[in-house]
């Protein structure tokens, strides 16, 4: 498994140089930004068990910051790493907030304050015209660095392996294992002594975070950024690739990204030969369901489901590790 | 004074379109402790559909009684189809009822195509009267009285039949009913349909009322509704009742005075519920 992931990492980071093509470019940048995206979303979800409905707010947190900075201050690596800090902050902050309010009652409170919460994160962003430009959003400069899309690429390929490694380290921390306790048996682990709700909120703000990372280098591959960072769409793109590729794997997610981000390429263009290709969100969502009624696991949950059935000893070991 | 009970009146109307909404939300939460995200989406086609049809047949009636039985078709499509397969399993009933969500907005654009359609009330409901010097416009007079004419049917269902005594053994203790021998899915299908017709006659009430009606005002009334879920208990049909008024007047007083804090302000009120009251602002049930 590893082994495969460093090759296809070796090939991605060789990339830019042997093959040169500028959309293809922009396309895995996107790709790689929504994996970041959509690995926090998987710390929530499958880790940890926890439904957000307003992933987007903190996306858009960190689209928001890197812009307002870019825009008000010079252009500069000194202003873009304070806008990183104040992304860390705020994210930390609004994360800890939603999380101390909402996790320790049922599942269904989470979801539905986030989600109003990213509504109202939206209404300021549309109403606060001074700072945000309204509706129309702004454009502006990113630093000289990141001019070049090669060496943006590579940035955006490097923070998502690292995020990657940082997750996959965490997850099966002792800390991960307990969140992964409370997805299985929230009272059992509550039972055995754990302060779940402690672990609960780590989680929520470790995610929220990393979700205003992914907005930074959303924002500084656009040049751009407008009220659509948290639009509901947003958080429903982590959603559907975070399930289509498997909650609580992290590989899922990145490969969610990879599908979601292509196919939404490749539908827009066939939007031209037919008009019902525009509501491609359709397709999805039709899909979407399917999947969490039948594959709740995803393509890759799936699939290593498949191959422990055929090598049973090992499924039998697994299961007596969790067991005990 | 004039202003106070147009502002009044206009609160009171937005409070009975939210309360149809949430009504079925907490109705469905209380008994089957399922949180129906899709509810929104029941609300939009209740308004496309039934608007379709009143500017097809020119009668509002027709239009009214199309969008509810749309609402009980969908409700029955989502509950058998959607919604039983995954019963218990919350997080998967979260995710799915939201996927649907996705569906029906997008199924709304694919029909009746992406732009907003403009609606307004049939003749009989236009204009207003003038009482005493103050300007009542008719159409929110109405549906004022529409919203209280469904709470006290409702609550005369809950509270005097059959069925609602079933149902409200149900929230209470689910397997107790069960046991005794009454079919609790038959329940929860019929309270399933009841809720999401309640949802599309708001959806089709709305219409006229704003004038213009969008795929998206299905997820705007939905976030409404959640808040008036969490202020008025879950699972709580009269506080449902009250905090949809509340939310509404503070919506339209807000909207009056500081039109940029006025989703914040009922935020901040779910928000401080939410640490105090987590049961919710009236009733006891937690």
């Amino acid at each position: 498994m590893t082994a495969i992931v460093l090759v296809v990492a070796a090939f991605l980071l060789l990339l830019p140089f042997v093959y040169e093509s500028r959309n293809l470019l922009i396309l895995l940048t996107q790709v790689f930004v929504f994996s970041i995206f959509a690995m926090s979303y998987d710390l929530l979800l499958g880790f940890t068990g926890i439904v957000s409905f307003g992933h987007a707010m903190f996306f858009g947190i960190g689209a928001y910051s890197m812009g307002i900075f870019m825009k008000r201050f010079e252009p500069t690596l000194g202003y873009f790493f304070l806008a990183v800090l104040t992304t860390v902050v705020l994210t930390g902050i609004v994360s800890f907030l939603v999380g101390l309010l909402t996790l320790r009652l049922k599942s269904h409170f989470y979801a539905m304050l986030t989600l109003s919460l990213s509504g109202l994160f939206l209404v300021l962003a549309e109403k606060w015209r001074t700072m945000t430009y309204g509706n129309d959003g702004f454009t502006f400069r990113v630093p000289e660095l990141f001019i070049d899309r090669t060496n943006f690429y590579l940035l955006c390929l490097i923070v998502m392996v690292a995020v990657f490694l940082i997750l996959k380290r965490f997850t099966n921390s002792p800390l991960g294992r307990v969140l992964q306790a409370i997805r299985e048996n929230e009272q059992r682990t509550e039972s055995l002594g754990f302060h779940v709700l402690h672990y609960k909120i780590a989680a929520s703000v470790m995610s929220g975070v990393l979700a205003g990372v992914a907005g930074i280098l959303y924002a500084i591959s656009l040049r751009f950024v407008n009220t659509s960072v948290f639009a509901m769409d947003i958080t429903l793109d982590a959603l559907l690739m975070t399930i289509i590729g498997g909650v609580g794997t992290l590989v899922g997610a990145i490969i969610g990204a990879g599908l979601i981000e292509f196919a939404h390429h490749w539908l827009t263009e066939l939007a031209k030969e037919h008009w019902i290709f525009e509501r491609w969100i359709i397709f999805f969502g039709i899909i979407y369901i399917l999947v969490v009624m039948f594959f709740p696991r995803g393509i890759v949950g799936t699939l290593r489901t498949l191959s422990w059935n055929r090598k049973k000893q090992p499924a039998v070991k697994k299961e007596e590790k969790i067991a005990g | 004074m004039d202003l106070i009970i147009n502002l009044t009146l206009n609160g009171l109307a937005t409070g009975m379109l939210i309360f149809l909404l949430a009504a079925g939300l907490t109705l469905i939460f209380g008994l089957m402790d399922v949180l129906n995200f899709a509810h929104g989406g029941l609300f939009a086609w209740g308004a496309y559909s039934g608007l379709w049809i009143y500017s097809q047949t020119g009668s509002f009636i027709i239009g009214i009684i199309c969008a509810i039985l749309t609402g009980f078709l969908l409700g029955i499509i989502t509950e058998k189809w959607i919604i039983k397969p995954v019963y218990g399993n919350h997080v998967q009933q979260i995710l799915i009822t939201l996927g649907l969500m996705l569906v029906l907005s997008e199924m709304l654009k694919v029909i009746w195509g992406p732009n907003q359609i403009t609606a307004s009330p049939p003749d009989y409901l236009k204009g207003s009267w003038e009482l005493g010097g103050v300007i009542i416009i008719k159409y929110r007079v109405f549906i004022i009285l529409v919203g209280f004419l469904i709470f006290t049917g409702v609550q005369f269902l809950l509270k005097k039949t059959k069925i609602g005594l079933v149902v409200r053994a149900g929230v209470m203790n689910k397997e107790m009913v069960q046991a005794l021998g009454i079919n609790i899915q038959r329940v929860f299908m019929f309270v399933f349909m009841i809720g999401a017709g309640m949802a599309a006659l708001g959806g089709v009430l709305l219409g006229p009322y704003s004038g213009v009606i969008h795929a998206g005002m299905g997820m705007e009334f939905a976030i409404l509704a959640f808040i008036v879920v969490v202020i008025g208990g879950m699972g709580n049909f009269k506080g449902s009742v009250l905090a949809a008024i509340l939310v509404g007047l503070s919506g339209s007083f807000m909207a009056y005075y500081v039109p940029d804090l006025s989703l914040a302000v009922n935020m901040l009120l779910m928000a401080i519920v939410l640490i105090i009251r987590p049961q919710g602002l009236f009733g006891a049930k937690g």
